[in-house]
């Protein structure tokens, strides 16, 4: 697999097509899976790993899956971090040991990571907000996997898993949001206190622990055992329109109320996004959140959602390194970041098309 | 003397002057715990091992008897190392583990019985062939047992082909 094309080109999950795709970013479902006749990961010793992995490995093949195996061993610090940035591998893995990997999809839009806390984590990312369509995917690829493996289950527990937070269905249902407006009334504090009194949580863009920079949310189920797979995923699909409908209201009244203002935040984050020569990546968060939700808006017109979409992810550190081809230090990333949104902005193109030049 | 909180033994002693009044305050580990009172730090010429277990009483809570000491026969995980670290060792811990796990997994879950996909194939985890062959493989590697380590493989080899 050739990680340094990976910056010539975005997921589909961030095409920012699908429904609702002005608030929902993508729709993400992952399942946790062992193997019955191994350790956990953390109890394997790396020849019982390398054996999962070989067992693995050939099950996607028997299955005709088309996905490009990347191992995680003898990958370099900035390669691993570039996979994490794109959502393809978790900070588990990327920091783990051992013999470990990934199997990515044509699209990135599907991925199964081998000797992560369990034994496989397979994942369906799409664009928008399309949580039926992503578990009919991921069903029929695990159900493709299971025809190969045998895998660790018990009728009263479910499918097990390395941690019980997990066990059951192995499922984590979640949903990436952009709630500008909800962040900007602080209304998002009883959002979220609501979300957690039904047991959903709520993670920033890079997942547990990580900052919501960029207004960026991610909302997923926590109870795995107990409720099948379409059920947590109804209880999602159920709460997610009413939180949009509060991100649009926000938005209606922000405009309403004080449009010259909302209007000039937006252009000037514009403005600096197009004109900057040194920016950090916190204020890159910042300032594309706000340029997202003026196109949303109907406020600035000569931008593709799609493209600032890509912004939030080729503006991180081990993009920014690969793009540039060398390592480089933050003050030199600043710099190197300022140019890169400079260039994209005043293209006004997404990397596919350049690309394709 | 009886714990103030609960019925246990009390093992926390403390009394304080306020304004004139003497009170006093007699609580159980666990409860004086929850009070946020640390009880006193184990003398420092104890043996190591009871520093370890008072350590690890402090930061995941006391287990009584035997679930402390319990392991697993396929992956020689204990529970107490499941208490510390937070994941398990095998598919098999669910079953040596049951008494402990299943409160736990009931706190997490508000269930504790699986509603949903089920694979096609299925084999309890304590009757895995495989799972059994490699806690094996593990011990007659571990005893420098090379010819048992070769049949043992020979075994997996032939489980995997089977298969």
């Amino acid at each position: 697999m050739n990680l340094d094309a990976l910056t010539r080109t975005s997921g589909e999950w961030l095409r920012g097509t699908g429904p609702e795709s002005d608030i929902v970013i993508c729709s993400r479902i992952r399942l946790a899976r062992n193997l019955a006749d191994f350790p956990f990961t953390n109890r394997a010793s790396d020849a019982e790993k390398t054996e999962i992995e070989r067992v693995c490995r050939s099950a996607m093949d028997k299955a005709g899956l088309e996905l490009d195996y990347q191992s995680l061993v003898n990958l370099g610090p900035l390669d691993r971090q570039l996979l994490v940035e794109r959502q393809l591998v978790s900070r588990e893995l990327s920091n783990g040991d051992g013999p470990r990997g990934v199997a990515i999809g044509p699209r990135e839009n599907m991925s199964v990571m081998i000797n992560e806390e369990d034994h496989l984590r397979i994942q369906v990312m799409n664009s928008g907000f399309s949580l039926p369509d992503v578990w009919e995917q991921i069903n029929d690829l695990d159900d493709r996997l299971e025809e190969q493996l045998h895998y660790a289950f018990n009728p009263q527990l479910g499918y097990l898993t390395a941690c019980p937070t997990n066990v059951g269905t192995g499922i984590r249902v979640g949903v990436m949001l952009h709630l500008p407006a909800l962040a900007n009334t602080k209304q998002i504090e009883k959002v979220f206190r609501a979300l957690h009194k039904i047991n959903l949580a709520v993670r920033g863009l890079y997942g547990e622990g990580t900052q919501a920079d960029g207004d960026f949310y991610q909302i997923s189920n926590q109870q795995t055992l107990g409720k099948s797979e379409r059920e947590l995923i109804r209880n999602l699909s159920d709460v997610i329109p009413q939180i949009i409908s509060y991100e649009r209201q926000a938005r209606q009244e922000w405009i309403g109320q004080r449009r010259q203002h909302l209007h000039d935040q937006v252009s000037r984050a514009y403005g600096v996004l197009k004109t900057a020569h040194t920016i950090s990546s916190s204020e890159t968060m910042h300032l594309l959140s706000s340029v997202r939700m003026g196109i949303n808006l109907g406020l600035i017109d000569d931008l593709e959602i799609r493209t600032v979409n890509e912004l939030f992810i080729h503006t991180q550190p081990a993009h920014l390194q690969k793009i540039q081809g060398e390592s480089l230090e933050v003050d030199e990333r600043n710099i190197a970041r300022a140019g890169y949104i400079r260039r994209r902005l005043l293209d006004g193109r997404h990397e596919d098309e350049s690309a394709d030049e | 003397m009886t714990c103030q909180r609960c019925s246990r033994e009390a093992s926390v002693h403390l009394s304080e002057t306020v304004d004139g009044t003497r009170r006093e305050l007699h609580l159980c580990g666990p409860c004086a715990r929850k009070a946020g009172l640390a009880p006193p730090d184990p003398p420092p010429n104890a043996a190591l091992e009871a520093i370890v277990d008072h350590l690890i009483v402090q930061h995941v809570g006391e287990l009584v008897g035997e679930l402390a000491r319990a392991s697993c026969p396929l992956c020689g995980q204990t529970f107490m190392e499941f208490r510390t670290g937070g994941r398990l060792g095998c598919p098999n811990d669910y079953e040596a583990f049951a008494r402990g796990l299943l409160p736990l997994v009931r706190a997490a879950h508000g269930a504790s019985r699986h509603v949903g996909k089920s694979p096609r194939r299925r084999t309890p985890p304590g009757k895995s062939p495989g799972l059994r062959l490699r806690a094996r493989l593990r011990e007659a590697i571990a005893r420098e047992d090379y010819e048992l380590a070769a049949t043992l493989r020979d075994q997996l080899r032939q489980e995997d082909a089977d298969r």
